[in-house]
Formats: structure tokens, sequence, C-alpha cells
């Protein structure tokens, strides 16, 4: 199943202010660190470029497909893939076979992090002060 | 007590290659807050009087603050050490991703002692620290070494500061670079840091950084995104970074010529912000947690000096490397800015020494070599000082490496008249004759010469209202007190850490409430400026105890002697008698004597005097 809505990135547009990151970290963590947000800003060829990387939302997920405990699931109303942290072993699978290393177990937690599209509305969309990431509903 | 802090510095002894976490005492975080605060108390209690900059017992600290970090917009860092260049304090504040990181990796700010035997640089991350060999990268210049040691580190995500050729010199115009485009650029922390055989630190944590309150710290955030966003100065900085201010400059009549000679350039359009957007622009790039974007990042693609990446030709280079030394070719002066970028040097400062040699040679008082085109306009002859100073390879390049302050006293000659600088330190691009207040903040900003201290020109020359009303420029009366006014609320501000361009659109009202959300410390309305008036008056008492007197806050004799030939401030000088009686004001509202010195009411009344001092563990092995 095809995710509902997916968040675009414009790295021409990106500032690399990893505003972001931030925004992920605050509700994730109730506080800031962008090395434990859901999503990346990777800077290039000394801040010419930044692409903003985010979580693809699979349809063949080897994020949720690792998973011992299935512990990685379809949202059935935004189609974002989302852990239960009940389910989550903490295993870090998840994070060994994502290939741009956008899943894993977050310091003070027991479980893994990965986007899930914040319900239909995404925190780093809002947050980005350039348009380098935009909300599009399919 | 206040949140938000890691309440850790690491401590680093380079000498016995040992390090410690110390614990920040709640009356540092009460009384000084943060970043300027932290350095100033910490530089008095640490550095022994009369300490050799670049010997063992300089401190070379990198300070947070308290909404360095957070999504409060626009914040920075800072570097604070004993200065070489001027003896004196030093702050200089950077951008970029290097000073958030020192958070997450759960410390406040960094104190480095003593000295390295061999080349080190230091690896930092979640409370570890390791001490790693730079034998292999002593030697490359600050970006090559930047992009080395993440290499040997294996860690892309890591921030690095560095040091280039000119730092490991310990030539007194070095800086440190903080990747990247950004520096602390100032007052020649760069050889404090190749004093200590210190190439660069790596750093990455991962420790979450929370605030006292949460969803009011959300709110106060929201204001300030929206108050950047409202402002017209953010706005011209989101599209042209400072590069409009050489426009802005060259009609006030501030812009720099020929060694500060004249005060306005006729090649100003070719090196502002239209000759930048259409040779170098191609896109933006911002700090960590800023709207505003200023860095226009770009190329030179064409032409002789292609291929180099290059951020905006920020307006003092561009007033410095260009208009100063009669440059107007802009992807020449872009080449410039590189080259001085890649070397670690200082480029208003750099600038300011390229001219001074170039009119000392024009005079016939130094001696140039053969076959180097030394005069203004030479862009060769420009190419050939930086390397010279930077390497200091050559007799010429050892004299210059010593600024404009150290070259003139050997040379002597009458050379100190040109010599444009206040302290030790030269001055900016804002030439101060017919702003006679912009004189009176170069002569006693604490690091030496510095615009960022209190920018009287705007108001006395830019047109902007100061407390609602028009600013008189030629009036003496009342301008102490006004440049006592931004002195500290900018020191308070340079607490938090502030950066001078959001701070064009965030309001007091905004930081305090950044400021008590993050710490769960109420700050009334006069917090920041009773904050940066105790701040300025302990960088006071470390200069003092220095050895810095009332003589030395003075400016060169070209701006007191010569007029300004031509332009908008044609005629202008700042009269010696002018500039004293300013002085002499300044002091009076500050509380201190006619000589300067905080009196001991104004000091008691800073809380100045109490007991409290930090200390370092000790580190003998």
């Amino acid at each position: 199943m095809r995710p509902k809505i997916f968040i675009k990135t414009n790295f021409d547009l990106c500032s690399g202010c990893e505003l972001c990151c931030l925004a992920c970290s605050e509700k994730f963590f109730n506080g800031y660190n962008p090395h434990l947000s859901a999503i990346r800003i990777d800077h290039g060829e000394e801040n010419l470029y930044h692409f903003p990387v985010v979580c693809q939302q699979c349809d063949n997920p080897y994020c949720a497909n690792v998973c011992p405990k299935k512990a990685i699931e379809r949202d059935p109303q935004t189609g974002a893939l989302v852990v239960n942290p009940d389910e989550c072993i903490g295993c870090n699978l998840c994070n060994r076979y994502c290939p741009i290393d956008m899943a894993g177990v977050g310091p003070e937690v027991n479980y893994s992090i990965k986007c899930d599209l914040c319900n239909g509305a995404p925190k780093c969309v809002d947050a980005c002060p350039t348009g380098a990431l935009e909300t599009i509903s399919l | 007590m206040p949140e938000v802090y890691m309440n850790q510095f690491l401590f680093v002894d380079l000498s016995s290659r040992t390090s410690a976490s110390v614990p920040v005492p709640d009356w540092l975080k009460l009384d000084f807050v943060g970043g300027k605060g932290f350095g100033a108390k910490l530089l008095y209690d640490l550095c022994p009087a009369n300490a050799d900059p670049l010997g063992p017992d300089n401190p070379l600290m990198f300070m947070t603050g308290p909404l360095t970090s957070t999504s409060a917009p626009s914040m920075r860092a800072c570097v604070v050490t004993k200065s070489p260049a001027t003896n004196l304090f030093l702050d200089s504040y950077f951008g970029g991703r290097f000073g958030p990181e020192i958070k997450y990796a759960g410390y406040d700010g960094i104190i480095i002692m003593g000295q390295a035997t061999e080349p080190v640089y230091l690896w930092v991350t979640d409370k570890k620290v390791e001490f790693r060999s730079a034998d292999k990268i002593w030697g490359q210049d600050a970006i090559e070494s930047n992009h080395a040691i993440k290499a040997d580190l294996n860690q892309f995500q890591a921030r690095v500061v560095t040091i280039g050729q000119a730092g490991e010199k310990q030539g007194k115009l070095s800086m440190i670079t903080c990747e990247y485009n950004r520096q602390a650029g100032r007052g020649g922390a760069g050889a404090v840091m190749g004093s200590k055989n210190l190439k660069g630190i790596a750093v990455k944590g991962h420790a979450v950084v929370r605030v006292s309150d949460p969803d009011k710290f959300k709110e106060a955030c929201a204001t300030a995104f929206q108050e950047i966003k409202e402002s017209p100065a953010c706005a011209e900085l989101t599209e042209f970074g400072t590069s409009s201010a050489v426009a802005y400059s060259e009609d006030m009549g501030t812009l720099p010529n020929r060694n500060y000679l004249d005060q306005t350039f006729v090649g100003a359009d070719k090196i502002g912000e239209k000759a930048q957007q259409q040779h170098l622009f191609l896109g933006k790039a911002a700090c960590f947690g800023c709207p505003i974007r200023c860095s226009q990042m770009g190329a030179v693609r064409t032409g002789k000096h292609a291929h180099f990446i290059t951020d905006t030709v920020e307006y003092e280079t561009a007033a410095m490397l260009g208009a100063n030394l009669d440059i107007s070719d802009v992807r020449a002066l872009a080449r410039l800015n590189r080259m001085c970028d890649e070397y670690g040097l200082d480029t208003i400062s750099i600038g300011s020494v390229v001219a001074f040699a170039f009119e000392a040679i024009e005079k016939g008082v130094l001696e140039p070599p053969p076959d180097v085109d030394l005069t203004f306009g030479s862009i060769a002859g420009a190419q050939y000082l930086i390397k010279e100073i930077a390497l200091q390879d050559s007799p010429l390049g050892k004299l210059l490496a010593l600024g404009v302050r150290g070259a003139s006293r050997e040379i002597g000659m009458e050379s100190t008249d040109y010599a444009i600088q206040v302290k030790g330190l030269e001055l900016p691009g804002f030439a101060p004759r017919g702003s006679p207040g912009m004189g009176l903040a170069y002569m006693t900003a604490d690091r030496g010469a510095c615009h960022q201290r209190g920018f009287m020109v705007g108001y006395e020359l830019g047109g902007e209202p100061f407390n609602g009303e028009p600013v008189d420029p030629d009036a003496l009366e009342g301008k102490a007190e006004m440049l006592r006014q931004l002195q500290d609320y900018l020191a308070g501000t340079d607490a938090l850490v502030k950066c001078d361009f959001g701070a064009m659109g965030v309001t007091p009202e905004t930081y305090g409430q950044l400021y008590t959300a993050a710490t769960g410390q109420e700050a009334g309305s006069d917090f920041f400026s009773s904050l940066g008036e105790r701040i300025w008056n302990q960088t006071r008492l470390f200069n003092l105890r220095e050895g810095m007197t009332y003589e030395d806050e003075q400016l060169p004799n070209r701006l007191l002697k010569e007029v300004v030939p031509t332009g908008p401030q044609k005629g202008k000088v700042l009269s010696k008698p002018d500039m004293d009686f300013l002085r002499d004001d300044y002091y009076r509202v500050r509380g201190w004597d006619d000589k300067g010195r905080p009196l001991p009411q104004t000091t008691e009344g800073l809380g100045l005097t109490s007991e409290n001092k930090f200390k370092l563990p000790s580190t003998k092995k």
C-alpha cells in the first residue's frame, strides 16, 4: 500500500538550517538534537548543497520485513510505517537494514524511532522556512 | 536552579593529555548566563595575570549559551581567550554547526589549557575525549584539514573546527575555522590554538537538550520566527547576505579606501550585491537553526580564478580586501577571500595590514621585494602578501604577521600614524570620520577596534532612530550614554549567544521570553542590559589587570588629523579634543574613574566583588 501522503524534498531550496530536525527531535524526545531526529540533512561540498533525507515509507520496507516482532506496521490512515513502542524490543535490525539510516533505536528509549508522518501533518514540513520540504497528498 | 544547561564543562589539559568534566556552578549560570558571560568570568579566573597569550597558561575556550542548540532562531557560540594581537580579552563569535554540537556532546563549553608536545586533534563524543595525532594533517589548510579529520575518524556527521597554516605559525591575524564559511575570525584565536599544537576539534553527541517550559518555549520561538520574518533588515540578509552593505556604506561615506585615506570607493558597484549575484551566487545556506540563511553560496566558475566554492564575499571582506586595497574585480576578491579562508586568516585584519604595507612601500619606509607589484589595486600583490603573512617564510611576512600595530612599531618612521588599529586590533570596514560615536565605539570596545560592540554609525549616518529619536551625527553630548546602552545590551545578549543578524528582528522582550522559558529564570525588562553591564565591567577588570590604560583607548592619527578628501564625509575628521571629551564622558557614564578604572561602588553594585571564583581540578600526572 502506497502512503497517502509523502514528504517531497527539494534540495535546491534547502539551506541546511536543520530546523526540520529540531522540530522532529522535539516531537520524539521533547528536546533538541538533530542526530536523534527521523529526518536528516546531508551537507555537501562545503555547504554548497544540502540534501534532506526522509523515510520513503517503502512499498517493500526492509525495516518492517526484518523486524522480529513485526513492530513496524502500516498506519491505515496515512500509509506511514509506524513503530509500535510496546512491541519493539530495541534490537535495531531495522537500522541495520535500512539503506538510508531512517530508523533506529535512540538514546534514552529502548525502541526504534522512525518517521510516522506525524499523523498526516509532518512537523518538519511546518518548520521548514524555505519550501525545501512539502507535504504532497496523493 | 537554571535548566537547559548541560551542567558540565569539558576541561582538556593538552600538556598532560588528560580531560575531565567540571561542574558548571549555579552562581556562574545565574550571574553570567553563558557565552560571553561565561568567557569573561572564566578568563579572569583561569588566566594568570600577564600570561603569555601563546603560552600554556592561556585558556582557549569554546562557550555556548543557554539558547545555543535549541530551536530558538539564529544562535551562535564563541571563542574566548587572551588575544595575542591585543594581549587583552578576546571574544570571537561563530555560527555554523559546531557550537550546538558541544551541547549535544554533553557540555556547556570546552576549556583547553596547556600545550601538546606533538600536533594533535581532539575527538569529543558523548563525554568521551580522544587525543589523536595530527602529524599527517599539520601543514594542511583549514578546509582540507576539516575533511581530513572527518575522513580519519570516518565520521562525516561530526562537526569540526580547525586552524590553517597561519594559526600553526602563530601569526596574530590567524583565526579558527568553523565549518563551513564560519570563523572565529578576529584577534588571533587561531594563533592560540596553534601555540597549543592543536590542529582541530571534532565533536558529535547524542545528548538531548531540554528546556524548562517546552510550551512557553515553543510560543517564544514562534514569536521570534515571526519577528525575523517581518524584519526588512533580515529579509535583506536572506536576499543578499551582507553584500548589499557595500552600497549602504558607500552611500554613508564610510567605505574605507587606500588604507582609510578616503571613505568612498569608485569601484563600490563592482563588489556589491549586484556584482556578486551575477558572478558568484548560486544558492543559500544557513547556520544551524537559522531561518535567515544569510550565506549566499556560490562559485567562481569563469575567468582566470575559476573554479572554487565561495560564500558571500561579506561586507567586511569586500570593504577591507576590496575597497581598502583599491581592488574592484569581484572574482579576484573572492579569490583573496578564499586564500584567507584556506590559510586561516582574518580578512578584516589582512585587508588592513596589506593596505598598511602598500602605503609604507609607497612612502618608501618599507622595502618591497623585487618583481612583485605591491601597490594599491594590485591583486597579485595582495595574493603575494597574504601567502607571506600566512606562511611567514620571509622577513616581510614575519613583520606583517604581527598585525599593523606590531609592524608599525618595528618600522617606526611615523608609520603608526597610518597603522589603523586600536589596542592592537585593526579597524573593521566602517570608516568612522563623520561618526564620532563610532570612533568612541572603536576606542572602547573590549577586544580592540570592533564594529559589533555598538554600531553607532547606523544611528549617526544610517538614519536609524535611537529610542525613537533621530540622532545628530555631529553632536557629542549623549553619545557616550548611547554607546553604553548599546554595549550593555549586546554583551548581555552575547551571553545567549545571539547572532547580530537575528537580533535585527528579534526584540529584547522576545529574547527575555526565550531565556525564561529555556532556563526557568525570570528576566525583567533590564535583564540583558544589567547582565551586559556586569560582563562589560568584568572584561574591563581583565584588561586593566593585563596592563591596558586609558592611553591605549585612542584612534590612530590618520583619523584624528587627516580630513576625508572626497565623498559624503568630505572634510570630516575626528578631532582629538572631541574624542577625549567623548572618552571622558564615557568613563563617567560607566561609573569609572577618569583613567577608565571601575569605581568600587560600580563593581560592588554589579556583584563583581563576590568571592566566587571558578577553579579547575589539578591535572598533575
